[in-house]
């Protein structure tokens, strides 16, 4: 993999990994990954004919990490892939995003309807149906609560040779790389920053306005054996898209689809981007009357 | 010489936990530091993996404890008395994670690992490591001189000091004239294994059956650290064409659950190796003009107690401390540490003969003592008081635990 270069965009320092000749896909982390997630992934795209960007999102990997938690609001964020395409001079590119870069993927695409291709997300659906999210689902989602405690939460999670957190992630995904990266200075306070600033009790409060459609053609894919998310927030996710919507289940993967099923994503990857016609196609001149 | 001779304020011989973690914490000091390591990678070759809940209070203040985590360090909760002189109704958990206040129980984790952590936190700090370095050579005085060779050539380094960090080794205390006082006692052997998946992660365990005193140190996963200590007389044993099956093979015992299925039934995952358990105490303070030693080089209890990497970290701590504090580097200024090691040292030497006098004997005498103690140790609590070595630093066990006294009366009414 060719090296990260770092641009500084929206008040915070964005590394990314950039390869390849062709469309652009911008490929979103979640947590507590970095760029390093899609590493499957992005050799079958280049070779597919893509230009790949793939940022560590900011608190983590070799980003930026404000320590403060309004830093990580979801619109920061949106803004953050926005500036990093606008410097890349990227106007379309299609979005793909795993865990919490899906549900960046998913605000960028109801915001930003001009300024995407196709959206494909794996594991975690719609925030509309988040919003609202069944008692099994919010058992499951037990661990966002605990998060929630500044000071609390990272000292409860690095206790005792960071058993708890290693205890919560088993070995799933790049489980033994996680501990390296989260004791980087401030990565777990920024990694847990994410929860607190948008999953918070409070903000399940807030008032909240009707979600825009989605307008572009939208993949949403889920493993069968994802414990952290279920799978009725990925199925129930296609009323929110006007666009063409497809859903694919994947049997023999948890909820780090690109590392468990890396065959499986790369051909879904390539088999549903640039395949439909885009919500907005480019705008030609307008013919003066 | 091919170059002019560099000069930096410390060169570290030896990338072991003591060398490595000094290391990281003379650079944190803002002290330039060269790390001479002889192997060309780390790699497991079965060195110390557990490490007490004091030893953890240690590498939090050195700052090295995200190391042992990434590393892949596993907190152990419980300590099971499975041994052939506790009958089942009797064996008991020791919970371990109440020692020390803030810190849980001890860890197990891959030693080279943590290595690797710990010298990538130094480089990052701004060490300078030199893996491969071989024919290291140190010459003690008020300017001591380390010459080594790599692939590149012969290099010679004129720091301030010298922190001898090879362990058992002892190739720069050899070298700067520091002897030692070595006994044995049994002999010893280890090995990684994984696939024990019936094995509780929390649990670890110590016994003696028959000829072999057994030890399991769970690192998570289904992976652990498996040692046996035997006596000299059959000390080859687990060599040569099928020693790792017969080594996983006695772990075959009556005392453990399943007779030690979990252990029989799991593969090797990394050498065997088989060494005399030696301990060795220094006949004079660790260390000469320009140079201190730390870490197992600078003295030893046998291994069955546990504390050599806690030792190594508590040495690596206070010598640090001592650097980053003064600017007189000379012998006498390493007064303090020579000292409370040699305490220290003095402490857990009588607490490993006791150890091992009871639980790395054999035969039908040993085993009768081994009942007899344990009757005495249910009557009377304090009678337990060596295994507190394990969990607190040796400063903090009560002092009745050391005396002449003590072992009398633990062996004469058992003998």
């Amino acid at each position: 993999m060719t090296e990260k270069r770092t641009v500084h965009v929206n008040g915070v320092d964005i590394a990314y990994v950039d390869e390849g000749e062709g469309d652009p896909v911008v490929l979103l982390h979640g947590f507590p990954d970095s760029s390093y997630l899609w590493r499957h992934q992005i050799p079958a795209l280049v070779e597919g004919g893509f230009r790949v960007i793939a940022p560590d999102l900011r608190g983590f990997g070799d980003s930026g990490k404000p320590q403060d938690v309004e830093s990580y609001g979801m619109q920061t964020i949106v803004n953050d892939v926005v500036a990093l395409t606008m410097h890349l001079g990227i106007r379309r590119p299609h979005i793909v995003g795993h865990d919490w870069g899906a549900a960046i993927a998913w605000m960028y695409a109801f915001l930003m309807p001009r300024r995407i291709d196709h959206l494909a997300v794996l594991s975690v659906g719609h925030p509309g149906v988040f919003s609202t999210p069944s008692l099994e689902q919010r058992a499951a989602s037990w661990y966002m609560l605990l998060y929630q405690f500044p000071g609390v939460s990272e000292e409860l999670l690095r206790r005792n040779g960071w058993r708890l957190l290693k205890e919560i992630f088993g070995r799933d995904g790049d489980y033994d790389r996680y501990l390296r990266d989260l004791a980087r200075p401030g990565a777990l306070t920024a990694g847990l920053n994410w929860y607190r600033a948008n999953r918070s009790p409070a903000a399940e409060l807030r008032p909240a306005r009707p979600f825009p459609p989605v307008l572009a053609p939208t993949l949403g894919v889920w493993g069968a054996g994802d414990r952290a998310l279920l799978e009725e927030g990925m199925a129930a996710s296609g009323k929110y898209v006007k666009g063409p919507w497809r859903y694919e289940r994947v049997e023999d993967a948890g909820h780090w689809l690109p590392l468990d099923a890396p065959e499986q994503v790369n051909k879904l990857l390539l088999g549903f981007l640039g395949t439909e016609r885009p919500a907005h196609e480019e705008r030609r001149p307008r013919r003066r009357l | 010489m091919t170059e002019r001779a560099e000069q930096p304020d410390v060169v570290i011989v030896g990338g072991g936990i003591s060398g490595a973690s000094a290391a990281c914490r003379l650079v944190a000091g803002g002290l330039s530091v060269v790390l001479l390591e002889k192997q060309d990678a780390y790699r497991d070759l079965v060195r110390g993996e557990w490490l007490a809940p004091w030893g953890i209070r240690e590498a939090q203040r050195l700052g090295v404890d995200d190391c042992f985590s990434a590393g892949g360090a596993w907190e152990i909760r419980e300590w099971m008395t499975w041994d052939e002189s506790v009958s089942d109704d009797e064996v008991e958990a020791v919970d371990m994670t109440r020692f020390i206040p803030g810190i849980g129980g001890p860890m197990s984790f891959p030693h080279h690992a943590v290595c690797d952590l710990m010298t990538e936190q130094a480089v990052a700090g701004g060490a300078r490591i030199v893996m491969d370095a071989a024919k290291i050579a140190v010459t003690a005085g008020p300017r001591p001189v380390v010459t080594y060779q790599t692939a590149e050539g012969a290099h010679e380094l004129r720091p301030r000091l010298v922190i001898g960090a090879t362990g058992r080794g002892n190739t720069v205390g050899r070298q700067v004239g520091i002897t030692m006082r070595n006994s044995m006692h049994h002999w010893g052997g280890g090995m990684m294994a994984e696939g024990l998946d019936g094995w509780p992660p929390d649990v670890q365990a110590m016994g003696t059956e028959g000829d072999v005193m057994f030890m399991v140190f769970p690192q998570g996963y289904g992976r652990a650290r498996l040692y046996l200590n035997f006596p000299t007389v059959n000390k080859h044993r687990y060599r040569g064409p099928g020693g790792v099956e017969r080594f996983l093979a006695a772990f075959r015992l009556d005392c453990l659950p399943d007779q030690g299925k979990a252990v029989t039934e799991a593969s090797p995952a990394g050498p065997l190796s088989v060494w005399p358990s030696v301990s060795s105490v220094p006949e004079g303070p660790p260390l000469a003009e320009g140079v201190v030693l730390i870490g197992d080089e600078a003295g030893n209890a046998d291994t069955v107690l546990g504390t050599g990497l806690s030792c190594a970290l508590r040495d690596s701590r206070i010598v640090c401390e001592i650097l980053l504090s003064t600017a007189d580097w000379s012998p006498r200024a390493f007064d303090p540490y020579v000292e409370e090691r040699s305490f220290r040292l003095d402490r857990l030497a009588f607490g490993a003969s006791i150890i091992s006098r009871l639980h790395v004997e054999f035969g039908p005498a040993a085993l009768e003592r081994r009942r007899r103690v344990r009757r005495l140790m249910a009557r009377n609590f304090a009678a337990q008081v060596t295994g507190l070595l394990n969990m607190v630093a040796p400063e903090d066990v009560p002092e009745f635990g050391f005396s002449e006294f003590f072992a009398e009366r633990l062996f004469r009414e058992t003998a």
